[in-house]
């Protein structure tokens, strides 16, 4: 059977395949980092995550809560690389109506995003 | 220890599942995570939203390198189901959530006797409408098809959109027999799109969860773990597999998922 895909992909839509592929490899290694840390130190997996603003320090004072929550963040930030990616790849595209639709998209979601944090 | 691992093996099957259908495996998560393991029900959803993203993430590597999601389509009716996500609120005020869901459990019923009538999938159309076209492993060959019923589609998706945000429910059970039994998408390349856009709608409650401290890591990362390795093999069983055979498979998820809104509705604790 030849499975070989007859698709072939655009440069961009290769890219932003190959962003969200790195985003998860990036976040699975900062969970399995986290969890290695917990257990190093003998603390386990913390049950909370760590806060946006405390992230850094968490991050370089090898605290395993701040570098789970460093994975989680980078998983959930990969939907908003694949419609922001897709923006670009519509504008190359020049089809504008669809830079316009994508572009709503991602403002609403971003919207979303600040109007739940009050 | 025992913990964790049963949180894997569940979040792996939900992960094979979820991306193979383009529902995301909320389904399996929440009841799962609730009843087995007894986790509190708002840390249940916000693992479930993460595990969401995880598997759409994932199976979008796989089903976008194929050419199967239809971007314009996906970014089309996301458009639709974020109003009727937003307009939520108007719903609520209006109808009974027991009566809603007893609805819908029907609906849902009713998608599924549809698609067993047709024994299989929609036959490819092409049209000038966001056209598309993937190579087919299981028939071995390329299918091309354009998109029908934009408008009958978006408007559907509204309430598609409305509703998954009222009852909590994931979209894709609704937005694959939209695309595919209204608008004569390919079922391959609807579970592709599906697949894309509940990542899209799960991305902004995650962030909204995680702002408000919901997210458990004890839960969230071993799920996330488990469901990213699900999802990496999920897509190949959707690209290999013959449609009739994931129609099948559909309408099982279909009823299973009816019957349990069906019992919520009757006030049986799910």
């Amino acid at each position: 059977m030849n499975d070989r895909p007859a698709h072939v992909m655009d440069p961009i839509e290769r890219l932003v395949s190959r962003v969200l592929g790195v985003g998860i490899a990036v976040a699975v290694a900062l969970m399995l980092s986290g969890l290695v840390l917990g257990v190093a130190k003998g603390e386990g997996v913390p049950a909370h995550v760590v806060p946006l603003a405390d992230l850094l320090t968490g991050l370089t004072a090898l605290d395993p809560a701040a570098w789970l929550s460093a994975g989680l963040l980078v998983l959930v930030a990969t939907p908003f690389v694949r419609v922001g990616g897709s923006v670009v790849t519509f504008a190359v595209e020049r089809d504008r109506r669809y830079v316009l639709v994508t572009a709503v998209v991602l403002a609403v979601m971003c919207l979303g995003v600040l109007l739940g944090r009050v | 220890m025992a913990v964790v691992i049963g949180v894997l093996l569940v979040a792996f099957v939900a992960g094979v599942f979820g991306s193979m259908l383009g529902v995301g495996g909320g389904i399996i998560m929440v009841p799962v995570l609730s009843l087995a393991f007894g986790v509190p029900i708002k840390t249940a959803i916000a693992t479930s939203i993460i595990c969401v993203i995880a598997t759409s993430s994932m199976a979008q590597t796989t089903f976008a390198a194929r050419g199967m999601t239809n971007m314009r389509l996906g970014m089309f009716l996301e458009v639709a189901t974020t109003v009727g996500a937003l307009a939520g609120g108007i719903t609520a005020v209006l109808i009974d959530g027991g009566i809603l869901q007893a609805c819908f459990a029907v609906l849902l019923f009713y998608v599924a006797w549809q698609m067993s009538r047709r024994r299989g999938d929609v036959v490819p159309v092409e049209g000038p409408v966001m056209p598309s076209s993937y190579y087919d492993p299981a028939q071995g060959r390329q299918v091309s098809y354009g998109v029908h019923g934009l408008g009958a589609g978006f408007a559907l998706s509204v309430v598609a959109g409305n509703v998954s945000g009222l009852l909590g429910v994931g979209g894709g059970a609704f937005k694959v027999p939209i695309m595919n039994l209204l608008m004569g998408v390919p079922l391959k390349a609807t579970i592709a799109t599906s697949n894309l856009m509940i990542g899209v709608t799960a991305a902004t409650s995650a962030a909204i969860f995680y702002g408000r401290g919901y997210v458990d890591p004890r839960w969230a990362v071993p799920a996330a773990l488990g469901i990213l390795v699900g999802a990496r093999i999920g897509p190949r069983f959707a690209i290999h597999l013959p449609a009739r055979i994931l129609v099948l498979i559909f309408e099982v998820v279909l009823v299973v998922f009816g019957l349990l809104m069906l019992l919520k509705a009757l006030g049986v604790g799910v």
